[in-house]
Protein backbone atom coordinates (compact mmCIF):
# COMPACT_ATOMS: atom_id res chain seq x y z
CA UNK A 1 0.00 0.00 0.00
CA UNK A 2 1.13 3.43 -0.81
CA UNK A 3 1.16 6.30 2.03
CA UNK A 4 1.00 9.97 0.84
CA UNK A 5 0.17 13.19 3.01
CA UNK A 6 -1.20 16.43 1.41
CA UNK A 7 1.08 18.50 2.77
CA UNK A 8 -1.43 21.72 1.34
CA UNK A 9 -3.62 20.75 3.84
CA UNK A 10 -1.43 18.83 7.04
CA UNK A 11 -1.01 21.12 9.76
CA UNK A 12 1.64 19.34 11.63
CA UNK A 13 -0.36 18.30 14.26
CA UNK A 14 1.29 15.41 14.54
CA UNK A 15 -1.94 12.54 15.45
CA UNK A 16 -0.07 10.66 12.77
CA UNK A 17 2.73 9.93 14.56
CA UNK A 18 0.89 9.13 17.72
CA UNK A 19 -1.30 6.58 15.89
CA UNK A 20 1.25 4.81 13.62
CA UNK A 21 5.26 5.75 14.92
CA UNK A 22 6.30 3.71 12.52
CA UNK A 23 5.33 5.06 9.45
CA UNK A 24 5.31 8.33 10.20
CA UNK A 25 7.97 10.78 12.45
CA UNK A 26 8.93 13.98 12.92
CA UNK A 27 12.64 15.18 12.41
CA UNK A 28 14.16 17.71 14.53
CA UNK A 29 13.15 20.79 12.39
CA UNK A 30 9.77 19.20 12.67
CA UNK A 31 9.21 18.09 9.22
CA UNK A 32 7.14 15.39 8.74
CA UNK A 33 8.82 12.45 7.10
CA UNK A 34 6.70 8.89 6.71
CA UNK A 35 7.23 5.55 4.74
CA UNK A 36 5.91 5.66 1.73
CA UNK A 37 5.24 2.27 0.81
CA UNK A 38 4.25 -0.13 3.71
CA UNK A 39 3.58 -3.89 3.88
CA UNK A 40 0.36 -5.73 4.93
CA UNK A 41 0.92 -5.84 8.41
CA UNK A 42 1.31 -1.86 8.73
CA UNK A 43 -2.03 -1.59 6.59
CA UNK A 44 -4.43 -1.64 9.95
CA UNK A 45 -1.43 1.40 12.22
CA UNK A 46 -1.95 3.58 8.75
CA UNK A 47 -5.58 3.78 8.15
CA UNK A 48 -5.59 4.20 12.51
CA UNK A 49 -3.28 7.41 11.58
CA UNK A 50 -5.30 8.53 8.57
CA UNK A 51 -9.01 8.57 10.93
CA UNK A 52 -6.76 10.07 13.45
CA UNK A 53 -5.71 12.99 11.15
CA UNK A 54 -7.73 16.09 11.93
CA UNK A 55 -7.19 17.76 8.37
CA UNK A 56 -7.86 14.45 6.67
CA UNK A 57 -4.62 15.12 4.99
CA UNK A 58 -3.43 11.29 4.67
CA UNK A 59 -4.48 9.37 1.61
CA UNK A 60 -3.75 6.08 1.15
CA UNK A 61 -3.78 3.42 -2.13
CA UNK B 1 7.14 31.40 38.57
CA UNK B 2 8.74 34.56 37.69
CA UNK B 3 7.68 35.66 34.70
CA UNK B 4 9.92 39.18 35.24
CA UNK B 5 12.79 37.65 32.61
CA UNK B 6 10.73 37.57 29.77
CA UNK B 7 9.40 41.14 30.16
CA UNK B 8 11.59 42.68 27.15
CA UNK B 9 10.61 45.85 27.85
CA UNK B 10 7.57 47.88 26.16
CA UNK B 11 5.45 44.42 25.45
CA UNK B 12 1.65 45.50 26.38
CA UNK B 13 -0.02 44.38 29.27
CA UNK B 14 -3.40 42.81 29.49
CA UNK B 15 -5.03 42.05 33.20
CA UNK B 16 -6.99 38.48 31.87
CA UNK B 17 -7.73 37.58 35.38
CA UNK B 18 -10.14 40.82 35.77
CA UNK B 19 -13.71 39.09 35.19
CA UNK B 20 -13.82 42.19 33.30
CA UNK B 21 -11.60 41.31 30.72
CA UNK B 22 -12.69 40.16 27.14
CA UNK B 23 -10.67 38.58 24.43
CA UNK B 24 -12.61 40.76 22.17
CA UNK B 25 -11.56 44.25 23.73
CA UNK B 26 -10.34 46.88 21.24
CA UNK B 27 -7.29 46.46 24.10
CA UNK B 28 -6.58 43.08 22.76
CA UNK B 29 -6.46 44.11 18.96
CA UNK B 30 -4.49 47.41 20.14
CA UNK B 31 -1.83 44.65 21.84
CA UNK B 32 -1.99 42.59 19.17
CA UNK B 33 -0.95 45.60 16.41
CA UNK B 34 1.94 46.68 18.86
CA UNK B 35 3.64 43.08 19.59
CA UNK B 36 2.70 39.19 18.60
CA UNK B 37 2.61 39.14 22.15
CA UNK B 38 1.43 40.45 25.86
CA UNK B 39 2.54 39.70 29.06
CA UNK B 40 -0.09 39.08 31.42
CA UNK B 41 -0.65 38.26 35.15
CA UNK B 42 -0.67 34.18 34.09
CA UNK B 43 2.56 34.26 31.06
CA UNK B 44 2.60 35.43 27.81
CA UNK B 45 -0.71 36.02 25.73
CA UNK B 46 0.27 34.95 21.79
CA UNK B 47 -1.84 36.89 19.65
CA UNK B 48 -1.00 36.82 15.96
CA UNK B 49 -2.72 33.77 13.93
CA UNK B 50 1.08 32.35 12.24
CA UNK B 51 2.14 32.38 16.15
CA UNK B 52 -0.92 30.97 17.60
CA UNK B 53 -0.71 28.25 14.70
CA UNK B 54 3.53 27.51 15.35
CA UNK B 55 3.15 27.66 18.60
CA UNK B 56 0.70 25.17 19.20
CA UNK B 57 2.81 22.59 18.15
CA UNK B 58 6.12 24.38 19.24
CA UNK B 59 8.54 21.23 20.53
CA UNK B 60 9.66 23.49 23.65
CA UNK B 61 6.18 23.12 24.65
CA UNK B 62 3.89 21.27 26.08
CA UNK B 63 0.05 20.73 27.19
CA UNK B 64 -0.11 23.87 30.00
CA UNK B 65 -3.31 23.63 31.66
CA UNK B 66 -2.06 20.11 34.10
CA UNK B 67 -0.79 23.25 36.55
CA UNK B 68 -4.30 25.02 36.90
CA UNK B 69 -5.12 23.39 40.11
CA UNK B 70 -2.10 24.11 41.43
CA UNK B 71 -1.79 27.71 40.44
CA UNK B 72 -5.38 27.89 42.21
CA UNK B 73 -3.64 25.70 45.35
CA UNK B 74 -6.38 23.29 45.02
CA UNK B 75 -6.21 19.94 45.60
CA UNK B 76 -8.99 16.68 45.43
CA UNK B 77 -10.88 14.41 43.55
CA UNK B 78 -10.97 16.95 40.50
CA UNK B 79 -8.01 17.65 40.87
CA UNK B 80 -6.28 13.80 40.65
CA UNK B 81 -8.23 13.38 38.20
CA UNK B 82 -7.74 16.69 35.91
CA UNK B 83 -3.85 16.31 36.28
CA UNK B 84 -3.77 12.39 35.60
CA UNK B 85 -6.43 12.39 32.01
CA UNK B 86 -5.60 12.36 28.95
CA UNK B 87 -5.07 16.04 27.87
CA UNK B 88 -2.55 16.84 31.24
CA UNK B 89 -0.35 13.70 29.69
CA UNK B 90 2.69 14.00 27.44
CA UNK B 91 5.31 11.77 25.55
CA UNK B 92 4.28 8.13 25.87
CA UNK B 93 1.46 7.71 27.91
CA UNK B 94 -0.52 10.45 26.17
CA UNK B 95 0.23 8.39 23.01
CA UNK B 96 -0.95 5.27 24.29
CA UNK B 97 -4.12 6.63 25.92
CA UNK B 98 -4.67 8.57 22.89
CA UNK B 99 -4.23 5.27 20.60
CA UNK B 100 -6.55 3.74 22.41
CA UNK B 101 -9.18 6.44 22.70
CA UNK B 102 -8.93 7.59 18.73
CA UNK B 103 -10.92 4.39 17.50
CA UNK B 104 -14.23 5.56 19.16
CA UNK B 105 -13.78 9.07 17.64
CA UNK B 106 -13.49 8.33 14.26
CA UNK B 107 -14.59 10.26 11.02
CA UNK B 108 -16.80 7.14 10.22
CA UNK B 109 -18.77 6.81 13.56
CA UNK B 110 -20.00 10.42 12.27
CA UNK B 111 -21.87 8.45 9.33
CA UNK B 112 -23.82 6.47 11.68
CA UNK B 113 -24.17 9.32 13.58
CA UNK B 114 -25.85 12.01 11.81
CA UNK B 115 -29.33 10.54 11.65
CA UNK B 116 -29.20 10.50 15.50
CA UNK B 117 -27.94 13.57 15.58
CA UNK B 118 -31.06 14.62 13.41
CA UNK B 119 -33.80 12.86 15.47
CA UNK B 120 -32.18 14.71 18.90
CA UNK B 121 -32.53 17.83 17.32
CA UNK B 122 -36.13 17.45 15.84
CA UNK B 123 -37.36 16.50 18.80
CA UNK B 124 -36.05 19.28 21.00
CA UNK B 125 -37.04 21.85 18.69
CA UNK B 126 -40.53 19.78 18.18
CA UNK B 127 -40.99 20.71 22.32
CA UNK B 128 -40.20 24.64 22.44
CA UNK B 129 -41.06 25.34 18.52
CA UNK B 130 -45.11 26.20 18.77
CA UNK B 131 -44.22 28.62 21.47
CA UNK B 132 -42.33 31.13 19.43
CA UNK B 133 -39.62 31.57 22.13
CA UNK B 134 -37.65 29.19 24.43
CA UNK B 135 -34.52 29.37 26.37
CA UNK B 136 -32.04 28.64 24.02
CA UNK B 137 -29.39 26.97 26.25
CA UNK B 138 -32.08 24.64 28.79
CA UNK B 139 -34.25 23.66 25.81
CA UNK B 140 -31.68 23.06 23.34
CA UNK B 141 -28.04 23.27 23.93
CA UNK B 142 -27.96 21.35 27.12
CA UNK B 143 -30.24 18.65 26.15
CA UNK B 144 -28.60 18.42 22.79
CA UNK B 145 -25.12 18.38 23.44
CA UNK B 146 -25.96 16.07 26.58
CA UNK B 147 -28.02 13.51 24.67
CA UNK B 148 -25.20 13.70 21.68
CA UNK B 149 -22.71 11.92 24.70
CA UNK B 150 -25.33 9.46 25.74
CA UNK B 151 -25.60 8.79 22.45
CA UNK B 152 -21.70 8.03 22.07
CA UNK B 153 -21.73 6.28 25.16
CA UNK B 154 -25.00 4.28 25.21
CA UNK B 155 -26.47 5.85 28.06
CA UNK B 156 -30.06 6.31 28.19
CA UNK B 157 -31.34 9.98 27.58
CA UNK B 158 -33.84 10.22 30.32
CA UNK B 159 -30.99 10.86 32.30
CA UNK B 160 -29.23 13.68 30.17
CA UNK B 161 -30.28 16.47 33.41
CA UNK B 162 -28.59 14.90 35.58
CA UNK B 163 -24.91 14.14 33.25
CA UNK B 164 -25.75 17.94 32.36
CA UNK B 165 -26.18 19.16 35.81
CA UNK B 166 -22.86 17.18 37.05
CA UNK B 167 -21.12 18.85 34.06
CA UNK B 168 -21.45 21.98 34.42
CA UNK B 169 -20.87 22.06 38.00
CA UNK B 170 -17.52 20.60 37.07
CA UNK B 171 -17.50 22.98 34.36
CA UNK B 172 -16.67 25.81 37.71
CA UNK B 173 -13.16 24.26 37.90
CA UNK B 174 -12.28 26.06 34.77
CA UNK B 175 -13.41 29.65 35.84
CA UNK B 176 -11.66 31.58 37.95
CA UNK B 177 -13.53 30.67 40.76
CA UNK B 178 -12.40 27.30 41.30
CA UNK B 179 -11.15 27.63 44.56
CA UNK B 180 -14.41 29.59 46.05
CA UNK B 181 -16.91 26.86 44.06
CA UNK B 182 -14.49 23.88 44.87
CA UNK B 183 -16.84 22.28 47.56
CA UNK B 184 -19.37 22.24 44.43
CA UNK B 185 -16.76 20.58 41.99
CA UNK B 186 -15.97 18.38 44.51
CA UNK B 187 -19.10 16.85 44.99
CA UNK B 188 -20.32 16.47 41.12
CA UNK B 189 -16.61 14.91 40.34
CA UNK B 190 -17.95 12.12 43.18
CA UNK B 191 -21.15 11.73 41.62
CA UNK B 192 -19.63 11.43 38.17
CA UNK B 193 -17.26 8.53 39.34
CA UNK B 194 -19.95 6.77 41.18
CA UNK B 195 -21.83 7.09 38.11
CA UNK B 196 -19.18 6.08 35.47
CA UNK B 197 -18.31 3.15 38.39
CA UNK B 198 -21.74 1.59 38.59
CA UNK B 199 -22.20 2.31 34.18
CA UNK B 200 -18.99 -0.41 34.03
CA UNK B 201 -19.56 -2.61 36.59
CA UNK B 202 -22.68 -2.68 34.34
CA UNK B 203 -21.61 -3.20 31.16
CA UNK B 204 -19.27 -5.90 32.55
CA UNK B 205 -22.15 -7.89 33.27
CA UNK B 206 -23.90 -7.22 29.78
CA UNK B 207 -20.88 -5.99 27.17
CA UNK B 208 -21.27 -4.03 24.15
CA UNK B 209 -19.47 -3.42 21.47
CA UNK B 210 -19.18 1.02 21.74
CA UNK B 211 -17.03 3.48 22.70
CA UNK B 212 -16.82 1.95 26.86
CA UNK B 213 -17.26 -2.04 25.51
CA UNK B 214 -13.57 -0.86 24.10
CA UNK B 215 -12.42 0.22 26.97
CA UNK B 216 -13.43 -2.51 28.97
CA UNK B 217 -11.85 -4.99 26.96
CA UNK B 218 -8.68 -3.11 27.09
CA UNK B 219 -8.61 -2.86 30.74
CA UNK B 220 -8.65 -6.75 30.39
CA UNK B 221 -4.68 -6.45 30.19
CA UNK B 222 -4.17 -3.77 33.14
CA UNK B 223 -0.36 -2.86 31.63
CA UNK B 224 -2.83 -1.59 28.40
CA UNK B 225 -5.29 0.67 30.25
CA UNK B 226 -5.29 0.52 34.31
CA UNK B 227 -8.76 0.49 35.98
CA UNK B 228 -8.65 3.96 37.25
CA UNK B 229 -7.26 4.84 33.68
CA UNK B 230 -10.85 3.41 32.43
CA UNK B 231 -12.92 5.28 34.81
CA UNK B 232 -10.63 8.60 33.98
CA UNK B 233 -10.99 7.98 30.08
CA UNK B 234 -14.81 8.07 30.56
CA UNK B 235 -15.44 10.86 33.35
CA UNK B 236 -13.26 12.73 30.19
CA UNK B 237 -16.00 11.91 27.58
CA UNK B 238 -18.58 12.86 29.49
CA UNK B 239 -17.32 16.14 30.68
CA UNK B 240 -14.70 17.23 27.66
CA UNK B 241 -18.26 16.61 25.58
CA UNK B 242 -21.22 18.30 27.07
CA UNK B 243 -20.27 21.92 28.06
CA UNK B 244 -18.08 22.75 24.81
CA UNK B 245 -20.84 21.67 22.57
CA UNK B 246 -23.03 23.38 25.24
CA UNK B 247 -21.48 26.85 24.72
CA UNK B 248 -20.59 26.27 21.24
CA UNK B 249 -24.27 26.14 20.02
CA UNK B 250 -24.55 28.80 22.26
CA UNK B 251 -22.24 31.14 20.56
CA UNK B 252 -23.25 30.17 17.06
CA UNK B 253 -26.91 31.04 17.76
CA UNK B 254 -25.50 34.77 19.14
CA UNK B 255 -23.35 35.27 16.53
CA UNK B 256 -26.50 34.37 14.18
CA UNK B 257 -28.85 36.59 15.87
CA UNK B 258 -26.12 39.45 15.41
CA UNK B 259 -25.88 38.39 11.58
CA UNK B 260 -30.21 37.51 10.27
CA UNK B 261 -28.89 37.59 6.70
CA UNK B 262 -26.28 34.67 7.37
CA UNK B 263 -29.31 32.56 9.12
CA UNK B 264 -31.55 33.49 6.25
CA UNK B 265 -28.48 32.04 3.80
CA UNK B 266 -28.28 29.31 5.82
CA UNK B 267 -31.89 28.06 6.27
CA UNK B 268 -31.45 28.22 2.18
CA UNK B 269 -28.67 26.28 1.79
CA UNK B 270 -28.42 24.06 4.27
CA UNK B 271 -25.73 22.57 2.59
CA UNK B 272 -23.84 25.26 4.35
CA UNK B 273 -23.92 23.99 7.96
CA UNK B 274 -20.73 22.23 8.52
CA UNK B 275 -18.79 26.27 6.77
CA UNK B 276 -20.99 27.54 9.67
CA UNK B 277 -19.50 25.44 12.30
CA UNK B 278 -16.25 26.17 11.01
CA UNK B 279 -16.54 30.20 10.63
CA UNK B 280 -18.35 30.46 14.34
CA UNK B 281 -15.85 28.94 15.68
CA UNK B 282 -13.56 31.07 13.92
CA UNK B 283 -15.22 34.25 15.53
CA UNK B 284 -16.69 33.41 18.03
CA UNK B 285 -14.79 29.91 20.11
CA UNK B 286 -15.79 28.81 23.44
CA UNK B 287 -12.30 27.90 23.79
CA UNK B 288 -10.78 31.64 23.69
CA UNK B 289 -7.26 30.38 24.34
CA UNK B 290 -5.19 27.34 25.01
CA UNK B 291 -2.39 27.08 27.16
CA UNK B 292 1.09 25.84 26.42
CA UNK B 293 3.66 25.83 29.13
CA UNK B 294 7.77 26.03 27.78
CA UNK B 295 9.67 22.72 29.08
CA UNK B 296 12.98 24.13 28.66
CA UNK B 297 14.57 27.45 28.09
CA UNK B 298 14.28 29.17 24.64
CA UNK B 299 14.03 31.66 22.18
CA UNK B 300 11.21 32.90 20.05
CA UNK B 301 11.05 36.43 17.55
CA UNK B 302 13.79 37.03 19.59
CA UNK B 303 12.18 37.28 22.82
CA UNK B 304 13.87 34.74 25.80
CA UNK B 305 11.35 32.29 27.36
CA UNK B 306 12.21 30.60 30.25
CA UNK B 307 11.35 27.32 31.13
CA UNK B 308 8.12 27.28 33.19
CA UNK B 309 6.40 30.08 31.14
CA UNK B 310 2.67 29.68 30.44
CA UNK B 311 1.74 30.84 26.97
CA UNK B 312 -1.88 31.55 26.13
CA UNK B 313 -2.57 31.23 22.35
CA UNK B 314 -5.67 33.33 21.81
CA UNK B 315 -7.38 31.39 19.48
CA UNK B 316 -10.25 34.45 18.81
CA UNK B 317 -7.45 37.22 18.48
CA UNK B 318 -5.42 34.53 15.85
CA UNK B 319 -8.18 34.04 13.66
CA UNK B 320 -9.33 38.18 13.67
CA UNK B 321 -5.89 38.80 12.91
CA UNK B 322 -5.72 41.46 9.92
CA UNK B 323 -2.41 39.70 8.28
CA UNK B 324 -4.22 36.95 7.41
CA UNK B 325 -7.62 37.78 7.46
CA UNK B 326 -7.95 40.80 5.01
CA UNK B 327 -12.13 40.97 5.69
CA UNK B 328 -12.57 39.38 9.40
CA UNK B 329 -16.40 39.93 9.16
CA UNK B 330 -18.58 37.06 10.13
CA UNK B 331 -19.46 35.15 6.40
CA UNK B 332 -20.01 31.71 5.85
CA UNK B 333 -19.29 31.27 2.23
CA UNK B 334 -16.18 33.22 2.61
CA UNK B 335 -12.74 30.63 2.32
CA UNK B 336 -10.60 30.58 5.84
CA UNK B 337 -7.75 29.91 7.15
CA UNK B 338 -8.00 27.04 9.63
CA UNK B 339 -9.54 28.12 13.13
CA UNK B 340 -7.88 27.02 16.82
CA UNK B 341 -11.25 25.98 18.20
CA UNK B 342 -10.10 22.80 18.41
CA UNK B 343 -6.67 23.46 19.53
CA UNK B 344 -3.78 21.52 17.83
CA UNK B 345 -0.81 19.23 17.80
CA UNK B 346 -0.44 16.81 19.83
CA UNK B 347 -3.44 17.49 22.42
CA UNK B 348 -6.10 18.33 19.49
CA UNK B 349 -9.58 17.87 20.32
CA UNK B 350 -10.85 13.93 20.22
CA UNK B 351 -13.66 14.40 19.87
CA UNK B 352 -13.67 16.87 17.10
CA UNK B 353 -15.46 14.70 14.20
CA UNK B 354 -18.72 14.20 16.43
CA UNK B 355 -18.36 17.75 17.51
CA UNK B 356 -18.43 18.96 14.11
CA UNK B 357 -20.69 16.67 13.04
CA UNK B 358 -23.85 17.05 15.53
CA UNK B 359 -23.33 20.85 15.34
CA UNK B 360 -23.67 20.72 11.82
CA UNK B 361 -27.08 18.52 11.80
CA UNK B 362 -28.48 21.13 14.52
CA UNK B 363 -27.63 24.93 13.22
CA UNK B 364 -29.00 23.07 9.81
CA UNK B 365 -32.13 22.26 11.21
CA UNK B 366 -32.46 25.09 13.69
CA UNK B 367 -32.09 27.60 10.62
CA UNK B 368 -34.70 25.78 8.89
CA UNK B 369 -37.10 26.16 11.81
CA UNK B 370 -36.84 29.10 13.61
CA UNK B 371 -37.19 31.85 11.51
CA UNK B 372 -35.54 35.29 12.87
CA UNK B 373 -34.64 34.50 15.99
CA UNK B 374 -33.86 37.87 18.26
CA UNK B 375 -33.01 38.14 22.12
CA UNK B 376 -35.93 38.02 24.46
CA UNK B 377 -34.34 39.23 27.37
CA UNK B 378 -31.65 39.22 29.21
CA UNK B 379 -28.52 36.90 28.18
CA UNK B 380 -25.83 35.34 30.77
CA UNK B 381 -22.74 35.16 30.25
CA UNK B 382 -19.65 33.27 31.66
CA UNK B 383 -16.79 35.37 32.07
CA UNK B 384 -15.78 36.13 28.30
CA UNK B 385 -12.42 34.91 28.32
CA UNK B 386 -11.00 30.90 29.41
CA UNK B 387 -13.70 28.46 28.42
CA UNK B 388 -17.16 31.18 27.02
CA UNK B 389 -20.69 30.55 26.74
CA UNK B 390 -23.88 32.04 27.60
CA UNK B 391 -25.54 30.26 30.87
CA UNK B 392 -29.09 31.64 29.59
CA UNK B 393 -30.48 32.94 26.40
CA UNK B 394 -33.90 33.66 26.26
CA UNK B 395 -34.75 33.65 21.78
CA UNK B 396 -38.19 34.54 20.48
CA UNK B 397 -38.44 33.36 16.81
CA UNK B 398 -41.23 32.84 14.09
CA UNK B 399 -41.29 28.93 14.12
CA UNK B 400 -41.65 27.83 10.37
Amino acid sequence: MKVHVNMDICLLHGQCVIAAPEIFSFDDNGDLHWVEVIDDSQVADAEAASDACPEQAIILG
Amino acid sequence: MTQDSIVADNLPYLDISDPGFSIRSSEVMRARELCWCARTNYGLAVLRYDDVQKLLRHPKLRQGSYRWPTLNDVTGEFARWWESMLLSQEGDNHSRLRRMANPAFSPKLITTLAPKFTELATMLIDEFAPKGECDFIAEFTEPYATGVICELLGLPFERWRELADIAADMGLALGVTFKKDLPTIEAATRRLFDYVEELVEARRAAPKDDFIGMLIKANEDKSQLSDQELLDMIVLAIFGGIDTTRNQLGLAMATFIEHSEQWALLAEQPELGRAAVEEVMRVRPTVTWVTREAVEDFTYNDTPIEKGTTLHLFSQSATSDPRVFDDASFDITAERKPHFGFGGGAHHCLGHFIARGDMTEALKLLAQRLKNPRFNGEVEWLPDSGNTGAIRMPIAFDPA
